[in-house]
């Protein structure tokens, strides 16, 4: 009997053990996470739309029915990243999120001087190269100064009623997201 | 011998069984360890950022969520009213109160899952604060519910729990520890279909 009680709370400080264990394991090894299924819906640097209003499931969950959002994924290492879109719909905001999904930068249309979406993201490293030399591209650019190497940038685009949804849509899909 | 095989086994079965499933419980909830309660509001200031803890984490990477940014604003989440009851959707409440101030903000009705519900026509369940009337002093009052009503109406369709989720765009609560301060609006039930 006392064998056995001994075996129950040996069994139990295991269960406290295995289970902080898978706890720290689950964000490293989880396939459902935001970055691996943008993975399984397009490669790096292709913007994806995932709107909650849309009728298909979306890729990323989005919470906000009001809203449109699209995001792609980037890697520093290859080089910096710069987003653009045409177009001003009434509030838009971008996150920036590291490969765990998790929120590393964010601003809004506030931050740009004229309410346009255009940003560099780039590393300590990378800024200290473009600073020497601003190229004209970059003049009215954003600079999100971040150590990430892989990273996911989300727009999403605020649309208070139908007659926005064309232009939201248009704002998110000519979106574009390259690597230089 | 068999006994040891047995008692091993044992300790096995609960470590392995008991550890893994005890995860499975703490993620599946919809209440972190962070949280911000207001009335019957409930915040995750934290939520997807390098600072949260590990539940939160776990959760963000399991659900693919990409939670909103500081910059970006601050949701509260509502699955009960002022009474302690669950929401449903055959129910009528009323949403009454001040709003913090935010450059706007949103109220829709979702599932357990947190995507909006459908309302199955061109009106999605949502509101946001460009469209909603005002009361004398800033306030406002919104019924929310499957019947229209006059004023600010939320259409709510189908059975069955929901949620209400109120997320202010562009504030500054966002940012500071001022989350726990705010005064948020009060969800009353008026009635229920039978």
């Amino acid at each position: 009997m006392l064998r056995l009680l001994h075996a129950i709370m040996l069994g139990l400080i295991g269960a406290g053990i295995i289970h902080i264990v898978v706890l720290l394991l689950v964000p490293q090894f989880s396939e459902r996470d935001a970055w691996s299924r943008l993975a399984m819906a397009a490669d790096l640097y292709k913007v994806v739309r995932f709107d909650a209003r849309r009728g298909d499931a979306p890729v990323v969950r989005s919470g906000d029915p009001l809203f449109y959002s699209a995001a792609c994924r980037f890697d520093l290492a290859e080089g910096v990243v710069h987003a653009s879109a045409p177009g001003r719909p009434p509030f838009w905001s971008v996150s920036v999120y590291n490969r765990a999904g998790q929120n590393i930068y964010s601003f809004n249309d506030r931050a740009a001087s004229d309410g346009t979406l255009d940003f560099v993201v780039a590393t300590p490293t990378q800024m200290v190269e473009i600073r020497k030399d601003v190229i004209d591209e970059f003049r009215k650019s954003i600079f999100v100064e971040t150590e990430l190497d892989e990273g996911i940038i989300v727009v999403r685009g605020f649309v208070p009623d139908d007659s926005w949804n064309q232009a939201v849509s248009a704002f998110l899909d000519r979106m574009s997201c390259t690597q230089r | 011998m068999l006994r040891t095989a047995l008692l091993t086994a044992l300790i096995l079965a609960i470590a392995i069984g008991g550890g893994a499933s005890s995860v499975w419980y703490a993620l599946d909830r919809p209440d972190g360890l962070e949280a911000v309660k207001i009335g019957g509001w409930t915040a995750f200031p934290e939520i997807g950022t390098p600072e949260a803890d590990p539940y939160s984490q776990a959760r963000t990477a399991r659900q693919g969520i990409l939670a909103l940014g500081r910059a970006e604003g601050i949701s509260f989440l509502a699955q009960y009213d002022s009474s302690g009851e669950r929401l449903r959707r055959t129910c009528s409440y009323a949403f009454e109160g001040h709003v913090p101030p935010a450059r706007f903000w949103t109220l829709y009705a979702a599932d357990d899952n947190l995507s909006a519900l459908d309302s199955h026509t061109r009106r999605p369940s949502a509101l946001h604060s460009y469209e909603v009337l005002r009361k004398t002093e800033n306030g406002v009052s919104i019924a929310i519910g499957p019947h229209p009503a006059s004023g600010n109406w939320l259409k709510i369709g189908g059975a069955g729990a929901m949620l209400l989720v109120l997320t202010l765009y562009d504030t500054s609560i966002a940012n500071s520890t001022g989350v726990a301060d705010v005064d948020l609006p009060r969800l009353t039930k008026v009635a229920c279909d039978a």
